[in-house]
This record gives structure tokens, sequence and C-alpha cells, in this order.
């Protein structure tokens, strides 16, 4: 196609466009082939751009659209934030909850609670009226040994000795000695229906148990002093960790 | 452009015929028509990007058909749009070679009208195969021909917008940027010979 024809071809568009087009160039798009085939051309090629620049200014709007939207639902993207933080927040939290958890699983062990709550009697403390005699004095003295002792060698056993030899076998880290003791002194008020060194019984009987690892025989005794306001030991007891003891009985 | 202005349907189309404010028209569209094509895009297996570009197509097409003069308001331009929406998903789809069931159950769903849009939206492939062609036109050309094809201004008004020294010279850069186009559309066999077939 010479260049002049297809100019023509082009102007001829060009005035089509606005209703002027010419009719000598119609007749030669009519009748040749080449320069109908041309003409096809050119209106696709405008066609091309008249739809490239509509696509152009759907898409301007289109942004500012989706812009416009975006802004218009502040409350969805601060939900959003917000949802994500308290989601994150709540990680933190898991993560911390369980890690201390997990810690306090771990960690937890009855030897340990046994440390952390033991504390030696003070035979003064509770007794004063009680005359001191040879095993007091041991006790006082924390001749632990000598307490066992003295202790075998009594003819005349009496609760009081049996708790104070039981204190000397945990001091000396004999638990099973002691929880014979402790129980003794509790059978023998069961017996008599006295309360003798009762409520020291049930608490280093307690006690024991945690010391031999066996928070199940403990839990029962610990359970009922916490609910016994008037015992000896309640307030003792009150303070102590129920969730270390539950973690022990689970371990168990 | 913050609040598009209220039109019946009889404004929008005539706002979109004699292309006055016709950016208000479109964000029109936007507002009023967006998000119940999306839902159908989505209801029909696309995404929410598939919904956007499906909703810039139907609006690309909408605006071609009136201003070709072809939108009869035979139906309301919601039904309308969304049949020109259902078209082009299910080219879409077609395309993708997305599953068989899928596209039965979508063409279940048409009814006549769909099948009455798709002859007035023309080849939808070829269009952009267009647009693409005359994207890789350089900027100079493509500007200077939407100047000229889209925007409707006079040689003497492009010259605001153009590094040229005069008329003629637009003129002439026109006619070179207009013939480059042709011959690259002229390289693209598939609407080549689409268009000797026409000929023909």
């Amino acid at each position: 196609m010479a260049q002049n024809q297809t100019e023509l071809l082009i102007d001829h568009l060009d005035r089509s466009l606005l209703g002027l087009g010419s009719a000598a160039t119609e007749q030669l798009i009519g009748k040749d082939p080449e320069a109908a085939q041309e003409w096809h051309f050119i209106r696709t090629a405008v066609d091309a751009v008249q739809n490239a620049a509509l696509y152009d200014q759907v898409s301007s709007v289109k942004k500012q659209w989706l812009a416009q939207t975006s802004t218009a639902r502040p409350n969805g993207a601060i939900v959003r934030t917000i949802y994500r933080n308290v989601m994150r927040v709540a990680a933190c939290v898991f993560l911390v909850a369980g890690g201390a958890a997990l810690y306090k699983y771990t960690t937890a062990t009855s030897s340990g609670l046994y440390e952390k709550y033991y504390s030696s009697y003070s035979l003064n403390a509770s007794r004063g009226t009680e005359r001191q005699d040879a095993i007091d004095q041991a006790y006082n003295n924390k001749e632990w040994k000598k307490v066992a002792t003295l202790f075998t060698a009594l003819k005349e056993k009496n609760n009081k000795s049996y708790f104070l030899a039981g204190i000397a076998d945990l001091e000396l880290k004999h638990p099973d000695d002691a929880i014979g003791k402790f129980q003794q002194i509790i059978a023998v008020n069961v017996q008599s229906g006295g309360d003798y060194f009762q409520d020291e019984a049930e608490y280093y009987l307690a006690m024991s148990w945690l010391a031999k690892n066996e928070p199940n025989e403990a839990m029962p005794l610990l359970e009922k002093i916490k609910a016994n306001k008037d015992h000896l030991y309640h307030d003792k007891v009150m303070s102590m960790s129920f969730t270390d003891l539950k973690i022990l009985e689970y371990k168990k | 452009m913050n609040v598009a202005e209220k039109y019946t349907d009889a404004e929008l189309i005539a706002s979109i015929g004699n292309q006055k404010d016709l950016n208000k028209a479109i964000l029109y569209l936007y507002q009023q028509y967006s998000a119940t094509t999306s839902s159908f895009i989505i209801h029909y297996g696309g995404s929410e990007q598939d919904a956007e570009d499906v909703f810039q197509e139907t609006v690309l097409a909408f605006i071609e058909i009136v201003k070709k003069g072809k939108y009869r308001m035979e139906a309301s331009i919601k039904t309308f749009l969304v049949s020109v929406a259902k078209n082009i998903w299910l080219n879409e789809i077609k395309k993708k070679e997305r599953s068989g069931f899928r596209e039965k159950q979508f063409e279940k769903g048409r009814d006549q009208q769909d099948t009455d849009v798709s002859h007035l939206m023309g080849d939808l492939e070829e269009k952009r195969q267009l647009r693409e062609i005359v994207n890789k036109l350089g900027e100079p050309c493509r500007k200077l021909l939407m100047l000229f094809y889209y925007e409707n201004l006079s040689m003497k008004e492009m010259l605001d917008h153009l590094p040229y020294e005069n008329e003629q010279v637009v003129r002439n850069k026109k006619y070179k940027c207009l013939q480059q186009l042709t011959g690259m559309i002229k390289e693209n066999p598939a609407i080549a010979r689409q268009i000797s077939q026409i000929v023909k």
C-alpha cells in the first residue's frame, strides 16, 4: 500500500469520525481489496487506541474507588488490626502461661515442696507448760540422734515423745520412721478420743509423706487441715500452693 | 470523586453516551454494581482479584456497548451488567480450562439475557491482545493517538500536551504513529487472519 494512499485512508477515517467521510474514498475501499484490508487494519488500530484509553480511564477510577472503599471502612480495618493484636497478645499470654505451666510442671517435686513448707517444730512455742525432760533438752538443742536414742530408751512413751522423735526422724531424713510415729499418735487419739499432739501429728505426717515423695498420701491430710479453721496449722496450709500439690498428684 | 452523583438508568446511559463526566459515571457504576457482580463471580469460584478484574472488563464492555448505541434499555443496567460479567467470567473459565463441572453448572445458571449480550461484547480476548499491542507502542505515540482518537482534541489543542513545534509536525507524527500501530497489528497472526477473512 502506497504511503499517500494509507494517509488518504487515515484522513478518511478521521473525517468519518466527525461524520464527514469522503464518498470517493468509500468507493476505493469498496472496489480495492488491498485498500479495504488496509482500511480494516487502520480501523482496528483506532478501535484499539480507544479501547486502551478507556481501559486506562476505568483503571484510574477503579483505583480511586478502591482507595475510597478502603478508607470508608476504617472500622473493618481497625477491627482487623485489633483482632490481630489481641490474637498476638493472646498468643504471647498463652506461650508465657504455657511456659510457666510447663516450668511449674517440670520443677514441681515432692521433696521441693517439703523443703519449701517444712519448718522445725518449736517445742517451747506450743507446749510451754510441759516440764522439760532429757528428750526435751536434746530436742531444743537439735540433737536429733540423741532424741532418737532417748525415745528408743523410753519405757513410757506418750504422744509428745512420739512426736518429738518423729520430728527428729524428719531432721535425720528418715521420713519412713517419722510416718510411723505420727500415725501412732493419730491412732492413739482415735482410740482414746483425745487430741494430744493431734494437729501437730497430722501436719508433720503430711510433711513426712511429701518428704517420702508420696503427695497422694499428703493431700487428704492437707485438705482436712485446710477445711478446718480451728486447726493449729490451718493458716500454714492455706499459704501452700495447692496447684503444686495437684501437679505432684498428677505426676504421681 | 468522594461521592458519586446519583443517576437514573437513562441519565447514566446519556452521560456515558455523550462522554460527559465519564469518570463520575464510572464511579457510580462501581459504587452501585461492583458488589453484586463480585459476589456473583466469587460464588462461581472466582477470587476477589478475579471479581475486580471481571468488573473492570464489565464496565469497559458496557461503556463501549453504550457508546456504540447498542444498549437498548430492555433490561435494567444492573441486570445487563450481571449478564456481561457472567459472559466475561465464562470466557475466563474457558480460557483457564477450569473444571468442566463448574462450567456446566455455570451454563445452567445462564438465562436468555446472557446469550443476548455476548454478541454485543465482541471478542474480549482480541481486545485484550490489541490493548497489549497499544501498550507496546512508545509512550509519545500512545499519548498522541489517545489525545486525538479518545480525547478528541484538535491538532492545535494537542500542541499543549506534546513537545512538537506546530500542527503539521503533530499531523505527520500522527500518520507515522498510526501506521506503526497498524504494522504491529498486522504482525499478530490471529488478528491479521481475522481481518483478512472480513475483507474476503
